[in-house]
C-alpha cells in the first residue's frame, strides 16, 4: 500500500525544516518577552507596585505634613494620588478580563502606563516642592524600569519624556505658569537660575546615561534571548520534523510485515499436509515473530501519537459502561486460564470528560496485562471512583508481580522484566510507557504498587473533565 | 453455477496475491485492481459478488471515496465491501461500521494483518448474507 498521511498515525513524508511550527514570539518583535504572558507577569508586578507607591505615598504626605510640609496643600496631592490609584484600579481591572494576547498590545499598554506615571510623577513634584523635592529621583527608576521592558529607542523616548517633564515643570514654576509650593525645610532655590541650571544640566546628564547604559546593557541580554528562542525554535522544527520522519518509517515497515505474516500464514492454511513438522514449526515462529514486529511498530506509532497531541475531540463517557464493555471484550482469553475477572465499580455512574482513545489505550494496555502475568485461575479486580479530586481507577492482579527495584524501569521504553519475559516470550515493552504518557497527557498520574509472585496493582488517578 | 467472484482493489500486489491464493484455494474467483479507478471499472465491468477494498492506496481517503462511488452507482450500490486496512485502532484511525455506517458504507471493517480463516469466514458469511 502506498500509504500517505492522514489524520491519525499519518506516515507523513518527512518534512523540511520550517521555523513556523510552535508558539514561541519571533525574536524580531524583541523585549526581553518571549511571550504575552511573560510581560503581562511583568505588567501584574508593576501594578503590585504602584499600590506600594500610592499607598506609601499617602502615608509620607499625612505623616510628615505637620511636621516639615505645613505649606503644601493636602487636597491636590491626595486628588492626584487618589487619580493614580484609579488608573491602577483600571490597568488591574483590564489585566484580569483581558487575557495576554500578543506582546505587542501588551508592550503598548505598559508604555501608556509608563507615560502616566510620569505625568502623576510630575504633577506630584509640582505640588510637593518641584525642584526641591529629592524625590525628583523617581524618574530615574522609571528609565532603569523601561529599559528592562523595552528597546533602544523607546528608552530614551521614556528618559526624554521624563526630561521634559521635569525641565518644563522647573521652568513653568521660573516663569511663573506654575505655582511653586515651598518645603519648609528645604532651601528655597526655585529662583536661583545657577542653582537651577546646575540641578537640570546634571539631572538631564545622569537621565541619559542612565538610559544608555540601561540601552546597552539590555541590547546584550535581549541578543542573548533572540539568539535562544531562534535556537529553540529550530530545535522545536527539528523535533517535529524527526517525529514525522519516525512516524512515516513506521508506517513504511508495518505493511510489509503485515503482508509478510498473511503470506505465511496462508501458507500454513493451505499446504497443511505437505509441511514437515519442522517446517510448520518453523513457518509458526515466522507468523511469531512478524507478529511481534507488527506489535512493535504498531506500540511505535502510538509513541509517537501520544507525543503529539491529539487531534479528537473529548467525548464525555461513561466510565462504569465504557470499562465494562472494554472487560467483556477480554472475557474469551480470561476464561482459557480460568481468570476470575471483577468490576468494583460504584452505583451512580461515573461520567467522564476525556479523549476516548486514549482513555481505552490507557485501560485495554493495563487489563491485557493483567490478564497475561496473572496466574492460572487468578484474579483480576478493576476499580473505579469518582470525586472532588478527579476520576481513578486501579487495575489488580494475582500474577507475577514486579520487584521494587524494578518498579519504575518498567515505564522505560522497550524494558520488559526478567519475569514478565518468562510468562510471555513475546512482548514489546512499549505498552507501559505509552499508558503512562497517556496518563499525564490526560492531566493524571500512574502508580504501581507490587509485590513479587502477588501481584501488582496500577492506579491511574486525577484524571479530570477535559 | 460458477463460483462467485471477488474484486480486490488494494495497491499491495503481493498482499493481492496472498488473497488470491487463499480465496482461489476456496473456490472463488478473483480479480484484482491496483487502484480506486481500476477497481471502479472493474466493478462495473465485471459485476463481482464481493469487494475487498483497502483504504489508503494512491491518496490518503482512497478507498472510502471508491465505496461511496460503488453506493452511489445503481449497479454496484448493493455490492457487499469489506474494508481492510492496517490503520486500526491501534493507530488512531479507528472505524466502526455501527457507528460510522454513514461515514463507512461497508459491511465490515477489518484490521490487517488478517487471518485467512478469518477472511475466508468474513467473505462466505458475507457472500451467503448477498444470496439470502
Amino acid at each position: 500500500m502506498s500509504d500517505v498521511p492522514n489524520r491519525g498515525e499519518a506516515p507523513a513524508p518527512p518534512v523540511p525544516v520550517t521555523a513556523e511550527t510552535e508558539t514561541l514570539e519571533r525574536p524580531e518583535t524583541s523585549t526581553l518577552f518571549v511571550s504575552p504572558l511573560s510581560l503581562r507577569r511583568r505588567a501584574d508586578w508593576f501594578i503590585k507596585l504602584r499600590w506600594g507607591v500610592v499607598v506609601g505615598s499617602l502615608l509620607v504626605t499625612v505623616f510628615s505634613w505637620p511636621v516639615t510640609w505645613t505649606p503644601l496643600d493636602l487636597v491636590p496631592i491626595m486628588i492626584a494620588l487618589g487619580f493614580l490609584g484609579l488608573l491602577n484600579l483600571a490597568y488591574f481591572a483590564r489585566n484580569r478580563r483581558v487575557p495576554p494576547t500578543d506582546l505587542l498590545t501588551e508592550t503598548r499598554l505598559v508604555k501608556v502606563q509608563m507615560v502616566g506615571d510620569l505625568i502623576l510623577l510630575t504633577v506630584l513634584l509640582n505640588l510637593t516642592g518641584g525642584i526641591e523635592n529629592p524625590f525628583h529621583l523617581i524618574y530615574f527608576i522609571h528609565v532603569i524600569i523601561a529599559s528592562l521592558l523595552f528597546k533602544g529607542r523607546e528608552i530614551y523616548q521614556i528618559a526624554a519624556l521624563a526630561i521634559v517633564l521635569f525641565t518644563a515643570e522647573v521652568a513653568g514654576e521660573v516663569f511663573g505658569v506654575l505655582p511653586h509650593h515651598h518645603l519648609t525645610y528645604a532651601l528655597d532655590h526655585h529662583h536661583e537660575t545657577a542653582y537651577i541650571l546646575m540641578t537640570l544640566g546634571v539631572f538631564w546628564l545622569v537621565l541619559l546615561s542612565s538610559a544608555y547604559i540601561g540601552a546597552s546593557f539590555m541590547r546584550h541580554n535581549r541578543a542573548i534571548k533572540d539568539e535562544l528562542v531562534a535556537r529553540q525554535n529550530e530545535l522545536i522544527a527539528r523535533d517535529k520534523a524527526k517525529t514525522d520522519f519516525f512516524r512515516f518509517v513506521v508506517h513504511e515497515i508495518k505493511n510489509p510485515a503485515i503482508t509478510a505474516q498473511s503470506a505465511i500464514e496462508t501458507v500454513l492454511l493451505i499446504a497443511a499436509d505437505e509441511l514437515s513438522d519442522t517446517a510448520r514449526d518453523l513457518l509458526e515462529r515466522s507468523v511469531r515473530r512478524t507478529s511481534q514486529t507488527i506489535e512493535i511498530v504498531k506500540d511505535l506509532a502510538d509513541l509517537t501519537r501520544g507525543i503529539a497531541p491529539s487531534r479528537d475531540a473529548p467525548v464525555r463517557l461513561d466510565l462504569n459502561e465504557f470499562f465494562a464493555a472494554l472487560m467483556d471484550d477480554f472475557a474469551e482469553q480470561a476464561a482459557e486460564r480460568s481468570i476470575e475477572t471483577a468490576a468494583r465499580f460504584p452505583a451512580v455512574p461515573v461520567m467522564l470528560r476525556v479523549d476516548e482513545q486514549a482513555i481505552e489505550k490507557i485501560f485495554v494496555n493495563l487489563y491485557s496485562n493483567a490478564l497475561r502475568y496473572n496466574r492460572e485461575g487468578g484474579k483480576v479486580t478493576v476499580r473505579l471512583f469518582g470525586g472532588p479530586n478527579g476520576v481513578s481507577f486501579s487495575v489488580r492482579d494475582r500474577g507475577i508481580g514486579i520487584r521494587r527495584e524494578l518498579q519504575q524501569r518498567i515505564f522505560d521504553e522497550f524494558y520488559r522484566t526478567p519475569e514478565a519475559k518468562a510468562v510471555a516470550t513475546i512482548g514489546t515493552g512499549l505498552g507501559l510507557p505509552i499508558v503512562k504518557r497517556l496518563v499525564e497527557q490526560l492531566g493524571g498520574r500512574l502508580t504501581v504498587a507490587s509485590r513479587p509472585g502477588e501481584g501488582a496493582i496500577f492506579t491511574v488517578s486525577g484524571l479530570r473533565d477535559a | 453455477m460458477s463460483m462467485p467472484t471477488i474484486l480486490v482493489i488494494d495497491d499491495d500486489v503481493d498482499l493481492v496475491e496472498v488473497i488470491r491464493v487463499t480465496l482461489e484455494g476456496a473456490g472463488y474467483e478473483v480479480i484484482d485492481a491496483q487502484n480506486g479507478t481500476r477497481g471502479l471499472a472493474l466493478a462495473r465491468d465485471e459485476r463481482p459478488d464481493l469487494i475487498l477494498l483497502d483504504v489508503m492506496m494512491d491518496t490518503i481517503d482512497e478507498g472510502l471515496r471508491v465505496a461511496h462511488a460503488l453506493r452511489d452507482a445503481p449497479e454496484t450500490s448493493r455490492l457487499p465491501i469489506l474494508m481492510m486496512s492496517a490503520i486500526g485502532e491501534r493507530t488512531g484511525f479507528r472505524f466502526d461500521v455501527e457507528r460510522d455506517g454513514a461515514f463507512l458504507p461497508v459491511e465490515a471493517f477489518l484490521e490487517k494483518p488478517i487471518h485467512p480463516l478469518r477472511l475466508l469466514d468474513l467473505v462466505n458469511r458475507h457472500l451467503g448474507e448477498g444470496c439470502a
